[in-house]
């Protein structure tokens, strides 16, 4: 499972992992949260990685550093420009690709169940 | 001849009727790449076809006969197109090859808004913009140096694994090209729209083909089903607080839903036969173009001859 991971695809991780978190962590607290799967070097080179790019600030906690994402104003305002694009329909937003499209509440009721069944199916596996 | 002219117009028929399913059937992998390819075959085949039943019309009207300097008796003989049909043929050639220019400039027009976007969004470090948003939101805007595209809110809306699934089905859009796919499928659907459902069938493949990738990436076809689930019901529910008319768009794409359904289904089987038989299709409409061409080509040849001998 480790070895799927694309070029870039653990960067993107690190980053979600950040802006999920909404606060500053550490290079251990990001280890725990995205997995056993990944060694403490590896998450450590990353995080190194994208603050040497700029993308994130860091902060001296205990013995090492808690990073954040550092804020892009400009690109939050283009961003959700495009979310209305993709709003206002399929015939402008043609190149557009939505992760999940809005549901109808039969849809709704049959997700709400696959999760539910999720749960009975490995208890304790989500925290 | 007449058999050859109408096969194009009987695929886009059954192309029509047969889309959806074919989309479900074949793997996504396939089903997009070969729907896409068979849509704009039909597609070209058709435009071809009607501008040819058109333009034998035209050519046997005397004045244009005798300024072509040829027989219009022997250009139309044995070929029973009335002259209503035939000009019909003419008028809706020009339309559809109009609709299709119109659809490929909009198509131009939004790969150059999607790329300016990209450009504004800045250097995203892995290709990826994170928005401090409460609507739960991810998307991937394409072009060179594509980005994804997801909110705060939805982030913390699913536990890493699952976030995992999101990055790489938005990434695989990027990587294989989804949008240029869909923008040919509409391109076709444009210039012959029996095809439209079809260019429905070719968006809801490349939603499941980026499905796919994403949980062979995490190795877990249960998980990836997990993620679309808990990303839909999180939107759901961010609608409802907003009180906005929720479902407004449902089951315009692929559903959720199905999607999740499909994963949970097991590997998609390949299906050789259908796609075979698909791709024989297409075969068969080219050979009834090129018939239609060289018969064309030959009767005009014969009428010039005729017109030759007769003076």
């Amino acid at each position: 499972m480790a070895g799927g991971r694309r070029r870039g695809a653990l960067e993107q991780e690190v980053l979600a992992c950040l802006a999920a978190a909404g606060r500053p962590l550490t290079v251990a607290d990001v280890q725990a949260d995205l997995g056993s799967d990944l060694a403490y070097t590896t998450v450590l080179t990353a995080l190194s990685r994208l603050h040497a790019k700029g993308a994130l600030t860091r902060e001296p906690a205990g013995r090492g550093y808690a990073y954040a994402l550092s804020a892009d104003p400009g690109a939050a305002v283009t961003a959700r420009r495009m979310s209305r694009l993709l709003d206002a329909g399929e015939d402008r937003a043609g190149v557009l690709a939505r992760f999940v499209a809005d549901l109808s509440p039969e849809d709704e009721r049959v997700l709400a169940e696959l999760l539910a069944e999720g749960h009975r199916a490995e208890p304790g596996s989500r925290p | 001849m007449i058999v050859a002219m109408t096969f194009p117009l009987l695929v886009s028929v059954l192309l029509a009727a047969s889309a959806s399913r074919l989309g479900r059937r074949l793997p996504p992998a396939t089903a997009v790449r070969l729907l896409t390819i068979a849509m704009l075959v039909t597609a070209l085949a058709t435009g071809f076809v009607l501008a040819v039943a058109g333009m034998l019309v035209l050519a046997q009207i005397p004045l244009v006969a005798a300024l072509g300097h040829y027989s219009a008796r022997v250009l139309g003989s044995g070929l029973p197109v009335p002259v209503l049909a035939g000009l019909l043929a003419a008028v809706t050639a020009c339309g559809l090859l109009a609709a299709a220019l119109r659809r490929a400039a909009l198509g131009g027009r939004e790969l150059v808004l999607a790329a300016v976007a990209c450009r504004r969004l800045g250097p995203a470090v892995g290709g990826l913009v994170v928005v401090e948003d409460d609507e739960p939101e991810a998307y991937t805007l394409p072009g060179l140096g594509g980005r994804v595209v997801v909110s705060t809110a939805m982030l913390r809306a699913l536990p890493a694994d699952e976030r995992r699934v999101l990055l790489a089905h938005e990434s695989a859009h990027l990587a294989r090209w989804h949008h240029l796919w869909v923008q040919a499928a509409e391109l076709a659907a444009a210039a012959n729209p029996l095809l439209r459902p079809a260019a429905r069938a070719v968006r809801s493949a490349v939603e499941r083909d980026a499905d796919e990738v994403a949980a062979a990436e995490v190795g877990s076809r249960e998980l990836a089903a997990r993620a679309l689930a808990r990303a839909g019901l999180a939107r759901a529910a961010a609608a409802r607080r907003r009180a906005a008319p929720a479902a407004a768009l449902a089951g315009a794409d692929a559903a959720v839903a199905d999607r999740a359904r499909a994963l949970l289904a097991g590997p998609p089987p390949r299906r050789r036969m259908l796609a075979g038989m698909l791709a024989a299709l297409m075969l068969a409409t080219g050979i009834a173009v090129l018939v239609t061409g060289v018969d064309t080509e030959a009767r005009f040849e014969a009428a010039q001859s005729a017109y030759a001998l007769l003076r």
